[in-house]
């Protein structure tokens, strides 16, 4: 306090008074090393990388999934080095576009690909990419559209087509199952190494991001038995390729996008180890041919999708949502998520104009945390845009309803709970 | 739809059953193909040549081109005739073989090959063989459709090989049937489209021919499709929300606090008995639960 009084100032805030002591040197705080200019080499290059940006939480740097709306589920967007794994829908038709859609998000931002397939050319899948109009991070691809040649010649991609690699054998072995899984993991380990993603060229001119997308991993294509078989002896080639793919990414400045059908293990516990082995883990549920598609609930969708696993990084908590019940739907230009009981309430939404708050009050009961378990159900009469409906709402009725004091609500606990009449 | 199935290309599985057999659908399919003019090859493990060539006229057996594993399957007799690495090698080398035109393979039976080959070789050399016509060739040659069609008897198998079989292939064909006629069910599932699925009755001729029919009479349709309730989302909530009829009348009626209504409009457009002080008068309804910790209540109005 008496370097303020030094300094002479009346009516000394306190933003200058910890201003003034700085200059003064009284904390023992350094600023140590160059400031982030941003024009000097010697700055932090991490933000410089085009396509990715830190997470506002902790700071880890992500890049996009090439969805927005899944990037929101997933917390800013998936973190460079782990992996995301879609377990994929019984046809393949939703996450062969999510594949796409990470791939295409790379082509734009210009970023590395390494595209493995078994069942398709590596060139033939990139031909499949629609190109996009942008937002500020990731991008709405317009589904009508091809992506101009031009554009994915103009980019880095390195693919990895298996029946190329391994020429088949005459012998009637059962094939050597990690053959395929060698082969794939010594081509991105090359991959890496050579273009320098995991430090080891530190002239290199400008840091980038490998995007790696690996499809239908664990299909019999490639030469894996654990879609084939009850017992739990062949899994251990698919869990061993996780495991040392997973250690290639954490030293290297990559993402990567592996589709697996699930749906064809047969042994349940596999899946999760598989789940233990990766670090994100989104399932997609298509309606297809389901009993779900008669639920009126689920008239507008085209699936489900389940956030099954989101990493812990560097934390001790993960960003979890709490809505469980997400369906999507697929409309020309856009993909979209939404909570699947939104499309039921949106008739009820003439009565309460937009712009509100609404909370509606159990007859008789008090707020509390005893509301919080009470229900399940979640009102979203709220303004668009929001992406998840975390809403408190108040509603003054009369004549046989509640009639409820306007008021406001307390603490923060209360802001994901509502009761109904 | 079931004559159609042969133009899509790609594999295509019968499923057969003990009640439904498939072996004279592929017969039937083959029989078209060869009348077509495509090459045939037939992958013979379960019945003998004889058997599977009883039946169709003589030209029709001179297109076929029989590859027989049922006489001698583990090649012990050494004769010169076999070919060498079994079924799996004949389909090896009807990879490389196919630059000539439609070819057509059919495997009597998918089955018998399941049951002696590893699941997931065979898949990758069924994948190799039918993966063939969408590759665009180098060198400009015209490379034909190659079409696989697998005998599958879906009650040997469990379900990893069967569906590991059903995502690799592009048709799906289970036969089933009721009062005696036999119907097709297709799945044609297209890459990147929504797979699609129908129903076909149909009836085989004694000469093989495929003869498509319509359904069985209407009054066995109603027995064959039971009433499906209709769920209903609001069944099991721990909460009320339903709305009896006055309720829902006095909801109608209701004036939103926020909404501008003429009578509000009004209201505040009348003047004031006094400006100096301000009143309010409050009258709790019988409703009114004055809660008691309500933050309101410090404010002083």
């Amino acid at each position: 306090m008496a370097t303020v009084a030094t300094c002479g100032g009346d009516a000394v805030g306190v933003g200058s008074a910890v201003a003034t002591a700085s200059k003064s040197n009284v904390t023992s705080f350094q600023r140590r090393g160059p400031r982030v200019s941003g024009t000097n080499d010697s700055g932090p290059r991490l933000v410089s990388i085009t396509g990715t940006r830190p997470s506002v939480r902790n700071g880890q740097l992500l890049v996009s999934t090439g969805l927005p709306a899944l990037d929101q589920l997933l917390g800013g967007g998936l973190a460079v080095g782990t992996v995301l794994l879609i377990e994929e829908d019984k046809y393949n038709i939703y996450s062969s576009l999510l594949f796409k859609y990470f791939l295409a998000e790379g082509i734009v931002n210009g970023h590395t690909l390494l595209v493995a397939s078994a069942n398709e050319d590596p060139a033939n899948i990139l031909q499949q990419i629609r190109p996009v109009s942008s937002s500020r991070f990731g991008h709405y691809y317009d589904a009508s559209k091809r992506i101009p040649q031009e554009l994915i010649e103009a980019s880095k991609w390195h693919g990895f087509f298996l029946p190329e690699k391994i020429s088949p054998t005459l012998k009637v072995e059962p094939c050597s199952l990690t053959h395929g899984y060698i082969k794939l993991l010594q081509f991105i380990q090359n991959i890496i190494y050579e273009e320098g993603f995991d430090g080891s060229n530190p002239q290199k001119k400008q840091k980038n991001i490998l995007r790696i997308g690996i499809q239908n991993l664990g299909s019999p294509l490639w030469g894996d038995d654990i879609c084939c078989t009850e017992n739990g002896d062949s899994g251990h080639n698919l869990t061993k390729f996780l495991y040392v793919l997973r250690g290639l990414l954490r030293t290297s400045l990559s993402a990567c996008i592996i589709t697996m059908p699930t749906h064809l293990i047969q042994n349940k516990a596999f899946i999760a180890h598989v789940t233990n082995l990766s670090d994100t883990v989104v399932g997609l549920e298509s309606f297809i041919g389901s009993e779900r598609e008669t639920n009126p609930l689920y008239k507008d969708y085209h699936g489900l999708i389940h956030i099954r696993q989101i990493p812990r990084l560097n934390n001790l908590v993960c960003d979890e949502s709490d809505v469980k019940d997400l369906g999507f739907k697929l409309k020309r230009k856009l993909f979209t998520i939404e909570w699947v009981q939104d499309n039921y309430l949106r008739q009820e939404r003439n009565i309460y104009p937009p712009g509100f708050s609404y909370l509606l009050k159990q007859k008789d009961s008090a707020w509390g945390e005893g509301s919080l378990q009470h229900s399940t159900f979640l009102m979203s009469f709220l303004a668009k845009g929001m992406g998840f409906p975390f809403f408190q709402l108040k509603l003054l009725l009369k004549d046989g309803f509640v009639l409820i004091k306007k008021g406001m609500l307390r603490d923060d606990s209360l802001r994901c709970s509502h009761s109904a009449i | 739809m079931l004559d159609s199935l042969l133009a899509l290309g790609g594999l295509v599985l019968l499923r057969d059953s003990v009640e439904w057999e498939g072996r004279s659908l592929l017969k039937a399919l083959v029989k078209k193909s060869a009348l077509c003019g495509e090459q045939v090859h037939i992958l013979g493990c379960e019945v003998s040549e004889e058997e599977f060539r009883e039946g169709f006229d003589s030209d029709i057996n001179n297109r076929l081109v029989y590859h027989d594993f049922f006489r001698d399957p583990l090649n012990w007799s050494k004769t010169g005739e076999a070919l060498p690495g079994g079924p799996l090698g004949a389909l090896r080398a009807m990879c490389k073989r196919t630059d000539l035109g439609p070819v057509t393979i059919a495997l009597d039976s998918l089955s018998w090959l399941l049951l002696h080959l590893p699941c997931a070789t065979l898949c990758q050399t069924l994948h190799a063989v039918s993966y063939q016509d969408s590759c665009p060739p180098g060198d400009g040659s015209p490379v034909g459709k190659v079409h696989v069609l697998g005998l599958l008897h879906e009650e040997l198998h469990g379900p990893g090989p069967m569906g590991a079989l059903s995502s690799l292939a592009q048709t799906e064909v289970t036969l089933g049937g009721t009062m005696g006629q036999a119907s097709a069910r297709i799945l044609c599932r297209r890459p990147q489209q929504h797979p699609t699925d129908q129903t076909q009755w149909f009836s085989i001729l004694p000469d093989f021919s495929l003869h498509l029919q319509e359904g069985p009479s209407k009054e066995f349709q109603p027995q064959s499709d039971p009433h499906i309730p209709l769920v209903d989302p609001m069944a099991h909530l721990t909460f009320n929300l339903h709305l009896s009829k006055k309720e829902r009348e006095a909801r109608d009626s209701l004036t939103l606090p926020f909404q501008f209504s003429s009578e509000k409009q009004e209201a505040l457009l009348r003047p004031r008995p006094s400006q100096a002080t301000s009143h309010i008068f409050y009258e709790p309804d019988a409703y009114d639960d004055l809660d008691q910790e309500d933050p309101d209540d410090d404010l002083d109005i």
